[in-house]
């Protein structure tokens, strides 16, 4: 059996006096989307942080791609860094600076390429290849600040993807993202995980977000995990009702999911 | 300008010669700072790094430092100051940078006056202070140029080193260290070379220029070109041509040399930005 991607033992985080994660036991299989979902303040960004080591446990340990993250050096952190694919749930404030997409995605390849050495045709044969595989070929010369919302999203996962990674972590991928971009980046998630079977974790709030092929979700609640397994186990009604304080249908079809008022016609 | 119009117009070349490459070199290095310092909106560090070099030469001449010598605390004041912001880790910090400035300009500014306030209760002479305060690029004589030479050609090498380590830190630290860029070390190697760059220049051309030639240059060449290596170029060269032909200017037209590089660098900025509406 393939060791999980991420995997926490007795993880405690806290922000000053107040305990945002406490995890008694958490395991992210390889080679699977797993979303993280939970209502605001759940944890679900911090655990995505803690895995990456921008935020350090108050107690446990968490373990990603099997380096214990709060154990490693300043150097072997930046390493597993760039094993790790990271899109961040805010886009990156709008730099003055007016990068094309290009040079965007093309941080990703960055950290790889290490430092005193330049690009190598390869590593911008990689640049390219994500940004036409996700749609950008056409934007490619323009500033980041000139595309639309859903065009910078793309451009971020470019930049996570043309690092490679061994994991993929998505943070609200599709947050502010009309119904049309929010339909595509569902289509970009299945795509970026059939291609390769690349582990995706990916954080978000709207059951409709969750790609066909996301068989396992674990559901968060105060830090601690309240249920986890495959969407239509986790997300039941009566979960629904006590999680989030509101009486709601959930509906799922064909390997997709969605949550409507109550009443109405049968789906 | 007085001297350009004396007798000799070989003594004038001979005499004004140095104050040219120092304001050119001064702009040009100016500039290429300022594409990292107005690309990451903190142009607040340039004059906060300028009062920290201040106060660092202040106290430096209270221990009884003299002249030229007054560079190194000078050095000192600018180049503590600026590793402190770069020791703070924005993940870790819930303070954004601009506000980490104005505590550390506050502070540093304070930190000035208190040692030029010193320098009267201990009966110590101030003026070799006053002028590191007033700098003026007409006094910049060859010593001065070297120096501003070797701190520009310092910055242009770590540039090239790092450049793709530089990029990914303008978009978004953040980001960059995500993507496993060694950032705090880049950062704050680009960090020391920007105390030392406006320290060297603010002592020869004084505070407003720099300040101007920090900010003009870059933003102008953000309106009219993109990508990070044409956005360097351009705001080098119009720093240069700012430096250059502000002095020039007033070369010919008797006014003060500082005030019309700045006004200089102002309309070039107001000439790309229209360029850019017009696009």
């Amino acid at each position: 059996m393939t060791a999980p991607v991420i995997e926490a033992d007795r993880l405690q985080v806290r922000t000053g006096n107040r305990c945002v994660i406490d995890l008694e036991r958490l395991q992210i299989p390889a080679g699977q989307i797993t979303a993280l979902m939970g209502g605001n303040g759940a944890g679900k960004t911090t655990l995505l942080r803690t895995s990456l080591g921008f935020v350090k446990p108050a107690g446990g340990e968490i373990h990603v791609l099997g380096c214990a993250v709060s154990r490693l050096t300043p150097v072997a952190l930046v390493q597993l860094r760039r094993r790790i694919g990271y899109v961040a749930q805010l886009l990156p404030a709008r730099s003055e600076l007016p990068l094309t997409v290009r040079e965007v995605v093309a941080i990703g390849r960055t950290g790889r390429a290490g430092l005193f050495r330049a690009f190598t045709a390869a590593d911008w044969r990689v640049v390219d290849d994500w940004i036409n595989r996700l749609g950008l070929g056409g934007l490619a010369e323009r500033t980041f600040g000139e595309i639309s919302g859903g065009e910078q999203r793309k451009t971020i996962i470019a930049r996570a993807m043309a690092q490679q990674p061994e994991l993929l972590l998505l943070d609200e991928p599709a947050a502010n993202l009309d119904l049309g971009w929010r339909e595509r980046m569902v289509e970009t998630i299945q795509e970026l995980h059939s291609a390769s079977g690349l582990p995706i974790v990916l954080v978000c709030h709207e059951l409709e977000l969750l790609p066909p092929a996301c068989r396992h979700v674990v559901l968060l609640a105060n830090g601690s995990v309240l249920a986890a397994g495959a969407p239509e186990a986790v997300f039941t009604e009566e979960r629904v009702a006590s999680l989030y304080n509101t009486r709601l249908r959930v509906v799922h079809t064909r390997g997709r999911h969605a949550v409507l008022p109550p009443g109405g016609p049968d789906v | 300008m007085r001297s350009c119009r004396r007798e000799d117009p070989m003594f004038d070349v001979i005499f004004w010669l140095p104050v040219m490459v120092g304001g050119t070199v001064a702009g040009a290095s100016s500039g290429l700072l300022g594409t990292f310092i107005v690309g990451m909106r903190i142009p607040f560090l340039g004059v906060c790094v300028a009062h920290a070099a201040l106060a660092g030469a202040v106290f430096g001449s209270l221990a009884g430092w003299t002249g030229p010598a007054l560079l190194l605390p000078a050095l000192a004041g600018a180049i503590g100051t600026a590793l402190a912001l770069g020791l703070l880790d924005p993940q870790r910090v819930p303070l954004d940078d601009n506000v980490v400035l104005s505590f550390l300009f506050s502070l540093t500014m304070g930190l000035a006056f208190l040692g030029i306030g010193l320098h009267g209760l201990l009966g110590r002479s101030d003026s070799d202070v006053r002028g590191l305060l007033w700098g003026s690029l007409n006094f910049c004589r060859w010593r001065d140029v070297w120096l501003m030479l070797a701190s520009a050609g310092a910055l242009v090498m770590y540039i090239g080193a790092f450049f793709k380590e530089l990029r990914a830190i303008m978009f978004s630290r953040v980001d960059a260290a995500a993507a496993g860029i060694r950032v705090h070390l880049v950062w704050s190697g680009l960090l020391v070379l920007i105390a030392v760059v406006l320290t060297v220049n603010f002592q020869t051309v004084g505070g407003l220029m720099i300040y101007s030639l920090i900010s003009n240059p870059a933003a102008a060449a953000f309106q009219l070109v993109k990508g990070c290596r044409p956005v360097l170029a351009w705001s080098a060269g119009l720093g240069a041509a700012s430096g250059l032909g502000g002095f020039l200017i007033s070369a010919a037209t008797d006014l003060p040399s500082g005030a019309v590089i700045v006004i200089v660098s102002s309309l070039l900025l107001a000439v790309a930005m229209l360029v850019r509406r017009r696009r």
